[in-house]
């Protein structure tokens, strides 16, 4: 070649040296910049989590504000559970800091969030979570929890008799309820036409394809077992065949529409539904709005489920939880709380209480579906505690069932 | 790189076949469409119970105060904040490797294309699953910062795919022209390389920013307890559904729409001077 | 040899520079727990809470594909017919911008991205408000199909929700292509006597078969593993796979059965892809 081309070639070999350089250290500056936040999160602080992440404390409802020292408590809980001002007279008298987190939305997803490391013996972050009893009772025979500080708590005397050593529970050291609720049938009378009674009316084929279900598996399987004369408080899986039939009927059938968690309200509301299992607190607030809109605790009986505070196994805060724990059962703070929830409290005096308050919770204190009488009461039946096999078994039936 | 559109093709799609084409695409946007008139004008209901489905006489309140629930307002800034982060980290690098792909030839890279590709045909849930094992595995708490890794991941291969279907053909030789006029290799990026890519880069960081906000599976899994829009919502539709979810949306909606009509109008004008 | 496109030789190093964040961060946020999910797949779990033990327990496999077959299949129904809807409405939309956007083309293609900057769970909740059994729409259905015809909980209402969230990806891949397109060669094809119908069919057709086949990939794909339309606008008989997968994970605590699911369905997508891209003779899994 000649000196041309030489001296071509030696410009775009040394144009390219220096585009190579800069690509490269282009490259490496990218690469330090998307591995900073690896190394943030790897680093796993805790301050830097509440600082940088926009603020983790307050995303939060405004139900008391955060901070990582040691005079704090988390509470992880169900959305709708707590009113707006308790959270801030605890923290007044008490002087602590309440982390209020709605975080609680499904027993089994929360449980897959935190078994991995409870499993390894690790603590998780909330000093205070609200499962649902069975769950508790899962915690419990799995020994994932720590003994609830009972001696600090003197307001737990104030525990109805009826809730003590529950099924789930039976040494009564390890739960203390939060609040309680009657799942039934809940029915638009509009689209039903009729008044509802029975699971029979449930099942009529009239209402092919206008009924929902509940996923929650005790709830539906208990209202349907009920229906057949089977009762709950010592299930096993041989014995719950019949209901298991009836249920695997009901789907091929296509008289369920479908298998819904919390969210069959406005398909109540909109005609969707004739008709569903469905939870007591939910549908009072519903009836208020939509008069259309009943509940009833079927001619064959109701289950009646629980959602109660547990202290995950590791947590150091256990004063600052006897502290909330003891607010949360003095009757005062119980009915307030009661009567924004609109659920089953857990607390004796509380009935008293809310004719005290007048006005709403005055109301609230003559609904049966908060204090039920001895009639409902007698019709209302709680689960027994399932083995880890047998459970397994039912929750695996239910899913083929349900189209899992 | 813009096709020139040819006066016959225009005179020729001034026939029945355009008239139903036209007919089609409105149709096609009013189908887009359907969901978000029907967000904004019930942004403009006060429902009578808790969940917005029925209508029932129209009202200012909800507009008044769009920020009345406030866990719903938290964790509509944590995903902003959240989608921006994923969205910087994982343009640059989804950018970086589609340039690579797309410019050189090399041994490798072939297995690097798929790679790349298969964070997107692998089912959100095992996504999930499978960073929540990385991070309990390596102590690493989960919150904001984790939950922008696995959105930066998703993000990532998208950009990739997309910048890259877009430079793909490009003439680099446009890059060399510049280097051999003298130009330094910065700017010869700034000024030559990135315009060229940077349509392409644009709409891939806007079809990221959505993805972002929009995420709910990935996100459960590795949130810890940092609530985001999609969470939040998602977990308190159980028991609820408050107009002021579709005011929100409707500001989202509005805001976007400004910053698209306005870019437009920049770029409009400058292609017709 | 690394090569650039114009076949010189800048050195072997740049691609990679260029690579190595990026698939540095993939291999360890996706790679990485990518093993772990097939180790988990390959073990077995002595009771149900404990974590799971490697054990080369193949038989996982057998069970997912077993067991859950009419899962497996339709989802792939129901993200096939999403995908050949999503052409049918995306393509004309994409057209239409391409060829007629003028100015406005970038306005227009925004303005079908910025639907979705709201929330899927708010536009599925919208939907099921305008799908809903009283409401107009299904008013308007019932003229043609009787008083008790529905559209909620049916497979159709799945269907048309996996459309709705994943058109944009089909209209976006599509476009890019069209717009790239070289309208001079549509007047070649006139010059020649060619019809508009022809001149769609032989040249522009062809030539934007690349957006088509990504954008049919991001809509499928996705679709195929989608749970969430099928659990609020379906019923128990519409069940897709997804929803199989996270019952396995979440509720039976099953991990290893739930693994080897998500590989299954894994592995079935990479084969259908790599089919499809036979098919078409693109190069790779992109265009």
């Amino acid at each position: 070649m000649n000196d041309d081309e030489m001296l071509r070639q030696a410009i775009a070999h040394s144009r390219a040296l220096t585009r190579r350089r800069f690509l490269r250290n282009a490259g490496l500056g990218a690469g330090l910049l998307a591995a900073g936040p690896a190394f943030l999160a790897a680093c796993g602080d805790d301050s830097k989590d509440s600082d940088a992440g926009g603020g983790e404390s307050e995303t939060t409802t405004a139900k008391g504000s955060g901070s990582a020292d040691n005079n704090d408590l988390y509470h992880a809980n169900w959305t709708a559970y707590l009113d707006e001002e308790s959270a801030g007279l605890w923290e007044k008298s008490s002087g602590k800091k309440l982390f209020y987190s709605e975080e609680f939305n499904d027993n089994n997803e929360y449980f897959a969030k935190i078994s991995p490391e409870l499993s390894q013996g690790n603590p998780i972050k909330p000093d205070i979570i609200t499962p649902t009893f069975w769950m508790a009772g899962r915690l419990i025979n799995l020994g994932w929890l720590e003994k609830l500080p009972v001696d600090r708590v003197p307001n737990a005397k104030n525990l109805v008799t009826s809730l003590v050593k529950p099924s789930w529970d039976p040494t009564g050291e390890y739960t203390l309820p939060w609040q309680s609720g009657m799942a039934g049938i809940a029915y638009n009378a509009k689209v039903t036409g009729r008044e509802i009674k029975s699971i029979d009316d449930l099942l009529d084929p009239e209402f092919k394809g206008q009924i929902g279900m509940l996923t929650e598996m005790r709830d539906t399987l208990g209202l349907l077992a009920l229906a057949q004369g089977i009762a709950l408080d010592k299930p096993t899986f041989d014995g719950f065949a019949p209901v298991f039939d009836v249920l695997d009927k009901a789907v091929s059938d296509g008289q369920v529409r479908r298998f819904h968690g919390n969210d069959y309200m406005d398909d109540l509301s909109a005609g969707n539904f004739a008709m569903c299992f469905g939870w007591s607190g939910d549908v009072v607030q519903l009836s208020k709005d939509n008069p259309d809109v009943k509940f009833v605790i079927p001619e064959s009986g109701g289950t009646l489920w629980s959602d109660t505070m547990v202290v995950p196994k590791g947590a150091t805060k256990l004063d600052n939880a006897a502290s909330w724990m003891d607010f949360c059962y003095d009757p005062v703070n119980a009915a307030r709380i009661a009567a924004f929830v609109q659920y089953i409290s857990p607390v004796q005096g509380v009935q008293d209480e809310l004719r005290r308050m007048g006005g709403d919770a005055a109301v609230a204190a003559d609904s049966p579906l908060l204090f039920p009488d001895e009639t409902t009461s007698a019709l209302l039946q709680s689960w027994g505690n399932l083995s880890e096999d047998e459970e397994a078994k039912f929750d695996a039936r239910f899913a083929e069932i349900t189209g899992n | 790189m813009v096709a020139p559109t040819s006066d016959r093709a225009r005179r020729a799609g001034s026939g029945i076949g355009s008239r139903v084409l036209t007919g089609v695409t409105v149709l096609g946007f009013l189908y887009l469409f359907a969901p978000i008139i029907w967000i904004v004008v019930f942004s403009f209901n006060a429902p009578k119970g808790k969940f917005n489905y029925l209508w029932e006489r129209f009202t200012l309140d909800n507009w008044a105060d769009p920020f009345k629930d406030q866990g719903l307002t938290q964790a509509f800034w944590t995903s902003l904040k959240l989608a921006v982060v994923a969205v910087s980290v994982a343009t640059v690098l989804g950018a970086l490797i589609a340039m690579a792909l797309a410019k050189y030839r090399f041994r490798g890279s072939s297995a690097v294309d798929i790679f790349m590709v298969l964070p997107l045909t692998t089912p959100e849930i095992v996504l999930g699953a499978s960073l929540l094992t990385l991070f309990v595995d390596t102590g690493t708490e989960r919150g904001f910062w984790t939950v922008a890794i696995a959105h930066i991941l998703f993000c990532l291969s998208f950009v990739a795919l997309t910048v890259k279907a877009r430079i793909r053909g490009f003439d680099w030789s446009l890059e060399d022209a510049a280097l051999d006029l003298g130009a330094s290799p910065w700017r010869t990026f700034t000024k030559v390389t990135l315009p060229l890519i940077l349509p392409g880069i644009l709409a891939a960081a806007l079809l990221s920013f959505a993805l972002s906000i929009d995420d709910y599976i990935i996100t459960s899994f590795n949130a810890g307890s940092t609530r985001t829009f999609p969470l939040q919502i998602f977990d308190s539709a159980r028991v609820q559904v408050s107009p002021q979810i579709n005011v929100l949306a409707t500001i989202i909606l509005v805001f976007s729409v400004a910053v698209l009509v306005v870019t437009s109008i920049f770029s409009a004008r400058r292609a017709t001077s | 040899m690394a090569t650039d496109v114009d076949g010189r030789r800048p050195g072997r190093f740049v691609p990679w520079a260029l690579l190595s964040p990026g698939t540095l961060w993939l291999v360890l946020f996706f790679l990485v727990p990518l093993l772990t999910l097939i180790r988990q797949a390959l073990s077995s779990k002595p009771s149900r809470f404990v974590p799971a033990q490697f054990s080369w327990e193949w038989s996982n496999f057998g069970t997912a594909l077993s067991d859950y077959g009419p899962q497996f299949t339709r989802s792939f129904v129901y993200a096939g017919i999403a995908t050949l809807l999503a052409l049918a409405i995306g393509y004309p939309i994409a057209y239409f911008i391409a060829t007629k956007g003028g100015r406005w083309k970038d306005l227009l293609i925004g303005l079908v991205v910025v639907p979705f900057f709201t929330s899927f769970l708010i536009r599925t909740i919208a939907w099921k408000a305008i799908l809903q059994d009283d409401g107009p729409a299904v008013g308007l259905w019932r003229v043609f199909l009787g008083a008790d015809a529905r559209i909620l909980s049916t497979p159709m209402a799945v269907v048309g929700g996996l459309t709705y969230n994943f058109l944009p990806f089909m209209i976006l891949p599509i476009y890019v292509s069209l717009e790239k397109i070289d309208f001079g060669l549509a007047d070649a094809a006139g010059d020649l006597y060619a019809t508009p119908l022809a001149t769609f069919r032989k040249v522009i057709l062809p030539l934007s078969l690349p957006g088509v086949f990504a954008g049919s990939l991001l809509v499928f794909i996705p679709a195929a593993g989608d749970f969430i339309n099928a659990t609020l606008l379906g019923s128990p008989k519409t069940t897709m796979i997804g929803s199989v997968v996270q019952n396995q994970f979440l509720v039976q605590s099953n991990f290893p059965v739930a693994s080897a699911l998500s590989l299954v369905l894994m592995g079935i997508i990479t084969a259908l892809v790599l089919v499809y891209s036979k098919l078409f003779g693109t190069d790779g899994l992109a265009a």
